[in-house]
C-alpha cells in the first residue's frame, strides 16, 4: 500500500517569516515525485509537515487521507531522510541502523546488505564518518525503513557521483520491487530527471507548478542543428539556454513548437528534443519572470 | 532492539533505554562506589571520619539523573520522531525509563547507605549527613540508615522530572532555559521537604529553600514531592508533544 499526500490551504510561519503560503497540493500514491525549488523556497518546510516534524500554522496535512500529526499508524510508515541524517553522532553505525527497528517495517537484513555494498563500516562511530558516508548511512536508513511514503531531502549531498548513481539505482530497484510513494528533493535536477514521474516546483513558499514530467518536457523544446537555421527558427521564441560548438548550435526554447515550426525544423535539418528539466526549472523560477 | 509492534514499542523503547543506560553508566556507578569506600580510608589516615561519603555520591547522583533526563530528551526526541514515532510515544518511553532508572539508582543509594553503615560501624567511624557548617544528622543504626535513605528513589524521580522539563523546554525553544528559574527552586523545595538531610548543592542555591519546610513532616514532604513529580511530568509531556523538530544545522 502506498500513501497519497494532500495539503489543503497550508500555511507555515516561523516567527514573522512565512515559509509556506496557502499551499494546496495533492500527490498521487505509488509514484516518484520530484520536489524542486531554489534555496529557501520552502521544500524542507513542506517535507517537515508531511513527516509531522512540524505542525502547520494553518490548513490541513493529510497522508493516506488521514491527519498526519501525532498519528501513530501514519507516521510509523513515513520516512523523511534529511541531509546528514537524524542520528546520535556518538553512536556506532551498527546501533544507528538498529534504531530503525523502532519501525515495525524496518528491514535490518536489507540495511546491513546496503551497508556492506556501500562500504559503510558498522563498527565506526557516526562522527568518524566522512560527509559522503554519513549521507549514505542516512540513505540506507531511509531505504531500509520500507515506508509507504519515503522522502529524501538533499540526501545526496557529500556523495560522489558513482555513489549517487548507485543510490538512485537502488532507490529505483526498491521502488520497482515494492511500489510506494517517493519524494525526492534535490538541486541535482538533471541527475534525477529520468527517475521522476511527477514534478512539483515550489517558489517563495508557494507551489509554482505541479505536473507530470512529460507535461514539463512538452513546455519547451531543444533545437539542435546548423547555427543559422537554429537562430532563424528560434527567432521570436523565448530562449532559455543556448550552446554553440563550431557551426552547430543547441537552443532551448520555453514554448512548444507548432506543426509548421516542426516542418521548418525538419526541412532545415534541425533536431527537436525535449526540454531539459533543469533549464525549464531555471526559467520558471527566474525572479524576473516570477516577479519575486 | 528487534522490530517492535506499534502498540508495544513505546514500552520496549523505555526498557531499552534503561538497559542500555545501565550498561553505559556501569563504569560511572562502579567508580562512585569505589570512591565512596576508598576516600574515607585515605582521609582516615589524618582525620577521624564524621561524614557519610556515600551521601555525597548519592546526592551528586541526583544532579546526574537530572542531566541524563534532559540530555536524553534533547538528543533522542528528533531521532525517535525521525524513526516514525509520535511525540506521545516518546514521552511515554521516557516515563518508563525515568521510573526504572530512578528505582534502580534509588535502590543502589539505599544499599549504599546500609553498606556504609556496616563499614563505618565496623571501623567505629561516624556516619553523618552534613546539614550546615556545624549541624550534622547522625545515622547510628541500620534502621536510621534505612529511614534516611528510603526517600532516595522518589528524590531521583523528582530530579529526573526536573531534568525532563528543562531538556524539553530547551529543545522546544531557544529561550527554554528560562524554565530553570521556576524548576530549580521548586525541585530543591520538594527535596528539602522530603529529605531529612535537606537539599544538597551549592550553598547559594540551597539557601533559597533551606528552612522553608522545617515544620513539615516527611509525609507532607513526600506528598508535595509526588504533586511536583506529576505536575512536572505533565508539563514535560505537553512540551514534548508540542515541539517541532529542529532544522538540521549545516
Amino acid at each position: 500500500m502506498s500513501f497519497s499526500v494532500s495539503l489543503r490551504d497550508v500555511t507555515l510561519t516561523y516567527g514573522d517569516t512565512e515559509a509556506l503560503s496557502d499551499v494546496d497540493l495533492t500527490l498521487a500514491a505509488g509514484k516518484i515525485h520530484g520536489l524542486l525549488g531554489r534555496n529557501g523556497a520552502g521544500k524542507t518546510s513542506l517535507l517537515s509537515l508531511l513527516a509531522a516534524f512540524r505542525k502547520p500554522t494553518g490548513g490541513e496535512v493529510l497522508v493516506d487521507g488521514r491527519p498526519v500529526w501525532e498519528n501513530v499508524d501514519v507516521v510509523s510508515r513515513i520516512a523523511l531522510v534529511r541531509e546528514g541524517g537524524d542520528f546520535d553522532d556518538t553512536d556506532t553505525v551498527k546501533s544507528t541502523i538498529e534504531t530503525g527497528e523502532l519501525r515495525p517495517s524496518f528491514d535490518l537484513e536489507y540495511a546491513h546488505k546496503l551497508a556492506q555494498r556501500f562500504e559503510v563500516p558498522l563498527d565506526k562511530k557516526v562522527n568518524q564518518l566522512s560527509r559522503g558516508k554519513r549521507s549514505v548511512l542516512a540513505a540506507i536508513c531511509g531505504l531500509a525503513a520500507r515506508a509507504e511514503l519515503t522522502m529524501f531531502d538533499e540526501v545526496h549531498l557529500g556523495m560522489d557521483a558513482p555513489t549517487r548513481d548507485a543510490f538512485y539505482k537502488e532507490l529505483l530497484a526498491e521502488y520497482m520491487d515494492r511500489p510506494h510513494t517517493v519524494i525526492l528533493s534535490t538541486h541535482l535536477i538533471d541527475e534525477v530527471a529520468n527517475y521522476l514521474e511527477e514534478v512539483v516546483i515550489v517558489d517563495s513558499g508557494r507551489v509554482l507548478r505541479h505536473d507530470d514530467v512529460e507535461a514539463f518536457q512538452g513546455m519547451g523544446a531543444t533545437l539542435t542543428g546548423p547555427a543559422d537555421a537554429v537562430d532563424a527558427l528560434a527567432a521570436g521564441l523565448e530562449v532559455l539556454a543556448e550552446q554553440r560548438l563550431g557551426g552547430t548550435k543547441s537552443v532551448t526554447v520555453g514554448s512548444a513548437l507548432d506543426a509548421s515550426a516542426r516542418e521548418r525544423a525538419a526541412a532545415a535539418g534541425i533536431e527537436i528534443g525535449p526540454v531539459g528539466l533543469q533549464d525549464l526549472f531555471i526559467h520558471l523560477t527566474n525572479p524576473d519572470r516570477t516577479g519575486a | 532492539m528487534s522490530n517492535s509492534t506499534l502498540a508495544g514499542r513505546r514500552y520496549s523503547l523505555g526498557l531499552g533505554l534503561f538497559t542500555e543506560s545501565v550498561k553505559f553508566f556501569a563504569g560511572w556507578i562502579l567508580a562512585a562506589i569505589v570512591l565512596a569506600v576508598v576516600v574515607p580510608f585515605i582521609v582516615s589516615q589524618w582525620n577521624s571520619i564524621e561524614i557519610s561519603a556515600w551521601a555525597v555520591a548519592a546526592n551528586v547522583g541526583k544532579y546526574l539523573v537530572a542531566i541524563i533526563a534532559g540530555g536524553y530528551i534533547y538528543t533522542l526526541l528528533p531521532i525517535t520522531v525521525a524513526q516514525g514515532m509520535t511525540r506521545r510515544e516518546y514521552a511515554t518511553s521516557m516515563g518508563v525509563f525515568g521510573l526504572l532508572w530512578s528505582l534502580m539508582i534509588g535502590a543502589l543509594a539505599v544499599a549504599g547507605f546500609l553498606g556504609e553503615r556496616a563499614l563505618y560501624g565496623a571501623l567505629d567511624w561516624t556516619q553523618a549527613i552534613q546539614q550546615g557548617d556545624d549541624v550534622q544528622l547522625a545515622i547510628g543504626s541500620f534502621g536510621d540508615a534505612l529511614e534516611f535513605a528510603a526517600v532516595y528513589p522518589l528524590a531521583y524521580l523528582l530530579y529526573f522530572t526536573a531534568g525532563a522539563v528543562i531538556g524539553a523546554a530547551i529543545y522546544r525553544s531557544d529561550g527554554g532555559w528560562l524554565v530553570l528559574v521556576p524548576v530549580i527552586p521548586v525541585t530543591l523545595l520538594a527535596d528539602d521537604a522530603m529529605t531529612a538531610g535537606g537539599p544538597w548543592g551549592p550553598g547559594w542555591l540551597v539557601r533559597f529553600v533551606s528552612g522553608a519546610t522545617d515544620t513539615w513532616s516527611v509525609w507532607v514532604g513526600v506528598a508535595v514531592t509526588l504533586v511536583v513529580i506529576v505536575t512536572g511530568a505533565l508539563i514535560a509531556r505537553r512540551i514534548i508533544i508540542d515541539s517541532p523538530i529542529r532544522p538540521k544545522q549545516a
